[in-house]
């Protein structure tokens, strides 16, 4: 008894160590590319245009010229906040009225909405309705407006959203619902009080999957908006990579690490947030 | 960022908006109330316009004299530019400060280009005066198709039109009207890195084809760099040039590229034969821009991987900006054939005028400030901090100005091009000037891939394609 | 709160209204929705629908008119449409297995990751990538992959000698390799924000299945077979379909990897569609419309089958 126990041990102590290093074969995928543009943004011109991995000589100016040669790069930086904060805010309000409703309400053409969500899924709407959504935005006077954006945004992910909730509230039990009802709560009371402390983790990936879209948009900003004082960072950045002038690799590597950089602090330290409610969420379920 | 300070950029906006007439009054309150701004920002908005503006004037169609100024109180002039051009010519601004009252704006760039001039001349409106950045055989046809823009001929002065080099005259003119006000010429050349031809020992200067190929292969062979010579796989970039040089009688009388033409041939054999000497990338598509820039030319030059280099002669210069010592570059006239015609391609990138735009006169006072500054082209082609554009002037006066009398920032480039220019053609107007060579191109890359063994059937295949995509457009 | 662990008493039920107005006020729950997608793209793609019934050149300044379906039969006889719809059906079949299977098992192995601390590391990692602005993301690759200068190329050629400068692969730009490299660094881009997702839906997985099985006898690859999947249906569900969609409609990318290039693997369908509606000529706006729906149309035949494959199962 005692060796087949110690021999099961010693199995359990193999499988962690192989999770592990799996684990940490995907974190060195994910870290080396970027490590690479990092020292990439510190690398000297001539030897950014070398191919070899370790600079003979280093430059930290990159950053400082960037920081001064693009002069709307803050004001970029806050339209692309701006605009991702307001598109993610009203996508998921959309996404969490919208799912509860096709899950726990009765909705006549419940069916339709639904075969409408999906369909428009896997419509290249975002190609195909370009010209169409410019003449909405014309006639709206939106054009060349960093507002304007948030609306055909919020539709970027909106079904996606939706369906995301819906399969979230579809875990809900609807024994759940039905006692809350037969406690007299509304509709509105059940979505806020029973459901919604029930459905953060679907609530986070909404907001990710929103965030995600939002941030790196591109299509529409390039083609609604066009003085850079008003278009998004990625748009200005995009642009600037068409490699004209003083857009040297090891300059377009800083704007990248500063572009960059405060997603990923923003996210590291929302992440423990989001997690901590994702667990809670899972005990109570 | 508080709230506060987001109201104010709307309202910002929004007030800009209102004074320049982009929406009325009406219009402007109720946008304010919905931004839920509120009376806050009804009262900016009265303390903000306390001149009430006048009403619009409807636009005058016709250029009378005195009236140009008096409608151009409804809204500012309004030029936009290509963003590159912006970019690379940082004395742009120093212009616009002569010009009280501008409203400088950056076009639509990505991709996209012209489809928003379009969608505001069917709806009989303009929010620009003048658009910088046309490139007469990439879109000036399209934009006449499209009723986009008018020719300058009523703006522009006389003396102006005539002091344009004659052959730059005729790129910029559709049935006998000026269209195009041309700006910066860019013109296929070559370039090549001295420390490297130094390295192979090369003293001379390649003025042909063969003397091309030959110092390339003393590049390969001395191991000065791992590649000869490199070229841009686009066909305006190198099959055309290539065949300027041999010949310009290459067009059909509708305006389109002969590709099966003796000459064609020719600068597609040519062209094999440099691939030889090159790096294996070359036919890739480019890193951005739809693939046409960014591409494996940059690259190789960029990295001091080959000797020679045919492009327009900003991207040599671009390149060797990432060099240890830029002044490593030296540039000349294309080579030609022995026996050929040493013409080679250029364009111009000019100033359009919005058929529904406003201040057109003002626009051509602008537009000759412009193009006539010499502190622009100093920077063009002396280059300044930021940039080198390496793109020179349209007009007879400017050269024979600078015969007279050499600035000292003068490099001797510019005199072999000036030299080219009477023989050099342009790609004539048509609405395929562009893509006939984005769609001919896999056709004729069987041959230089070896795919395709005949020239002649590689050449063939691709005027059918663009043939067959005309009769497409067409039906 | 109170409802969730206090019983449900028996009381008197409060007034409620007729079933059908009761079914209206629930609409309101749509409103802002519906306001969204009504606007911005049930009209959009109606309106592209009655441009493919028309001969619209968008810089033409004739009228269109009414071609019934003539550019429906022009395009079902048009085989760069039909190599166009093959290329973007290759691009998924490279894309999907990956975006699905390397996720799922990489959320199962960091659910399972006891220290809280490291968890949390792992997580925020594997999430890089999806706070990276798309562009950003192409931009990266662009440099990676370049064939002279880019890292990958320096590493197969310099450091391992596995190649010589000539003989080198080139991924991006047109080639045969260019599909699988995007599919590679798509892969890449969504394996944080897929995982997420996956782990979202296995924290909704009650924990007692798994000791229940466990005690059952059952192996971990069975519990993952038997247990996780199953449950995670809905999440694999939506991903499915969606990666599904976005594979065969990506568009960005390709014109950024492969321009305009008729040869180049990624003139898929939803290039050539721009490149009509665009570029050529006098932009044929009224036949792209066209080769948009029919590709729409092709896709969503494939996307009934995957519905019904992962229809619900109770």
């Amino acid at each position: 008894m005692t060796v087949s126990h110690a021999h099961l041990r010693r199995r359990r102590q193999i499988a962690t160590l192989a999770k592990h290093l799996v684990i940490n074969f995907f974190v060195l995928i994910i870290l080396l590319p970027l490590a690479w543009v990092f020292l990439l943004s510190i690398k000297s011109i001539p030897d950014a245009y070398t191919g070899a991995l370790w600079p003979e000589q280093f430059d930290f100016t990159h950053y400082a010229y960037v920081l001064e040669k693009i002069e709307t790069l803050p004001r970029n930086l806050w339209n692309s906040v701006y605009v991702t904060l307001a598109t993610v805010f009203i996508t998921s309000l959309c996404a969490v009225l919208g799912g509860y409703a096709l899950v726990h309400l009765e909705l006549p053409g419940r069916r339709l909405v639904l075969f409408g969500l999906i369909a428009s899924l896997y419509f290249p709407v975002r190609v195909v309705s370009l010209i169409s959504i410019f003449e909405i935005q014309r006639t709206l006077g939106l054009i060349n407006t960093t507002s304007g954006l948030i609306l055909p945004y919020v539709t970027l992910n909106l079904a996606i959203s939706i369906l995301i909730m819906r399969s979230i509230f579809e875990q809900i039990p609807r024994e759940l619902i039905d006692a809350a009802r037969i406690d007299g709560c509304g509709p509105w009371r059940t979505l806020v009080s029973v459901t919604l402390p029930l459905i953060t983790n679907g609530l986070v990936v909404v907001l990710i999957v929103n965030f995600v879209t939002a941030w790196g948009e591109y299509l529409l900003a390039a083609t609604l908006t066009n003085d850079q004082i008003v278009r998004t960072l990625p748009v200005v950045l995009a642009s600037a990579h068409g490699g004209m002038g003083q857009w040297a690799w090891p300059r377009i590597a800083a704007v990248y690490v500063i572009v960059i950089a405060p997603g990923i602090l923003v996210f590291a330290l929302a992440q423990k947030f989001f997690f901590q409610g994702l667990l809670e969420g899972a005990l109570k379920a | 960022m508080s709230r506060r300070e987001e109201e104010y950029l709307i309202q910002e906006a929004l007030l800009n908006r209102l004074r320049r007439g982009q929406m009325d009054r009406r219009q402007f309150m109720t946008r304010m109330l919905a931004a839920g701004l509120g009376l806050s920002g009804v009262s900016a908005a009265i303390a903000g316009c306390m001149p009430a503006p006048a009403p619009a004037a409807p636009q005058a169609g016709s250029a009378a004299s005195s009236q140009g100024a008096a409608s151009s109180g409804e809204r500012p002039l309004t030029p936009t530019f290509y963003q590159w051009i912006v970019d690379l010519h940082p004395s742009i601004p120093e212009v616009n400060q002569r010009f009280e009252n501008l409203n400088f704006q950056i076009a639509p760039v990505e991709g996209f280009g012209i489809e928003r001039f379009v969608a505001e001349a069917k709806n009989q409106e303009s929010t620009w005066d003048v658009y910088v950045g046309m490139t007469p055989f990439v879109e000036m046809t399209a934009l006449i198709e499209a009723g986009v823009i008018e020719p300058w001929d009523e703006y522009i002065p006389k003396e102006v039109v005539d002091d344009l080099i004659p052959s730059i005259r005729e790129e910029c003119t559709v049935d006998g009207k000026l269209y195009s006000w041309p700006f910066l010429l860019d013109i296929i050349g070559m370039g090549w890195n001295s420390e490297l031809t130094d390295q192979a020992g090369i003293t001379s200067i390649p003025t042909t084809w063969d003397e091309y190929l030959a110092a390339s292969q003393q590049i390969v062979d001395s191991g000065a760099a791992l590649y000869g010579c490199t070229f841009d796989a686009h066909g305006w970039r190198s099959l055309a040039p290539f065949t300027h040089s041999l010949s310009t009688d290459v067009y059909t009388e509708e305006g389109l590229f002969d590709f099966t033409s003796e000459p064609a041939i020719e600068a597609l054999k040519l062209m094999k034969e440099m691939m030889a000497l090159s790096h294996p990338d070359i036919l890739l598509e480019g890193a951005t821009d739809g693939g046409v820039n960014g591409t494996p030319d940059e690259v190789a030059f960029a990295a001091r991987k080959v000797a020679y280099y045919t492009k327009y002669f900003n991207a040599p210069l671009r390149m060797a900006a990432n060099w240890p010592d830029p002044s490593k570059l030296k540039m000349a006239g294309l080579p030609k054939f022995a026996g050929g015609e040493g013409a080679t391609v250029f364009w111009t990138t000019g100033a359009c005028l919005f058929k529904y735009g406003k201040n057109k006169e003002k626009a051509a006072e602008y537009v000759r400030a412009l193009t006539y500054d010499e502190q622009i082209w100093r920077d063009s082609i002396a280059g300044s901090a930021t940039a080198h554009p390496g793109q020179l002037p349209p007009y007879a006066s400017l050269y024979a100005k600078w015969d007279a009398n050499p600035p000292d920032w003068m490099p001797p480039f510019v005199g072999l091009i000036r030299d080219q220019l009477p023989i050099a053609r342009a790609i004539p107007n048509h609405l395929f000037g562009l893509t006939q060579f984005q769609i001919g191109k896999p056709h004729w890359e069987t041959y230089l891939t070896g795919e395709e063994p005949d020239p002649m059937v590689a050449m063939q295949a691709a005027k059918d394609a663009v043939l067959a995509e005309l009769e497409k457009a067409r039906s | 709160m109170a409802t969730l662990t206090s019983k449900p008493k028996l009381q008197a039920l409060p007034y409620r209204p007729p079933a059908v107005l009761r079914n209206l006020t629930n609409w309101v729950f749509m409103v802002p929705a519906l306001f969204f997608f009504l606007g911005y793209m049930v009209y959009p793609i109606l309106r592209v629908l009655f441009i493919s019934f028309t001969n619209y050149k968008y810089l033409s300044t004739e009228p269109a008119q009414w071609v019934g379906l003539q550019n429906y039969v022009d395009a079902l006889q048009d085989p760069v449409m039909y190599a166009g719809l093959w290329r973007a059906t290759q691009f998924t079949l490279m894309f999907l297995p990956g975006t699905i299977i390397i996720p799922l098992l990489l959320a199962v192995l960091v659910d399972r990751v006891q220290h809280r601390g490291l968890a949390t590391f792992y997580r925020i990692i594997i999430l890089i990538p999806a706070v990276i602005p798309g562009p950003m993301i192409f931009v990266l690759w662009k440099w990676l992959y370049n064939f002279q200068i880019g890292p990958i190329n320096y590493i197969l050629v310099e450091v391992l000698h596995l190649f010589t400068p000539q003989t080198a692969p080139q991924w991006l730009g047109g080639t045969p390799l260019t599909l699988p490299a995007v599919a590679i660094f798509e892969v890449w881009w969504g394996l944080g924000y897929h995982t997420m997702f996956f782990l979202a839906g296995l924290a909704a997985i009650p924990k007692e299945l798994y000791e229940a099985a466990r005690i059952d006898g059952a192996n971990e690859w069975k519990l993952l077979l038997h247990v996780t999947i199953p449950r995670l249906r809905p999440v694999l569900a939506v991903l499915v379909v969606l990666r599904f969609g976005s594979a065969m409609a990506v568009i960005d990318e390709f014109l950024i990897f492969g321009g305009f290039n008729r040869a180049s693997p990624t003139y898929t369908w939803t290039v050539y569609m721009y490149d009509l509606a665009f570029k050529i000529g006098e932009w044929l706006q009224g036949y792209a419309a066209a080769i948009g729906w029919i590709g729409a149309m092709a896709m969503m035949v494939v996307v009934a089958g995957l519905l019904y494959v992962f229809r619900p199962q109770d």
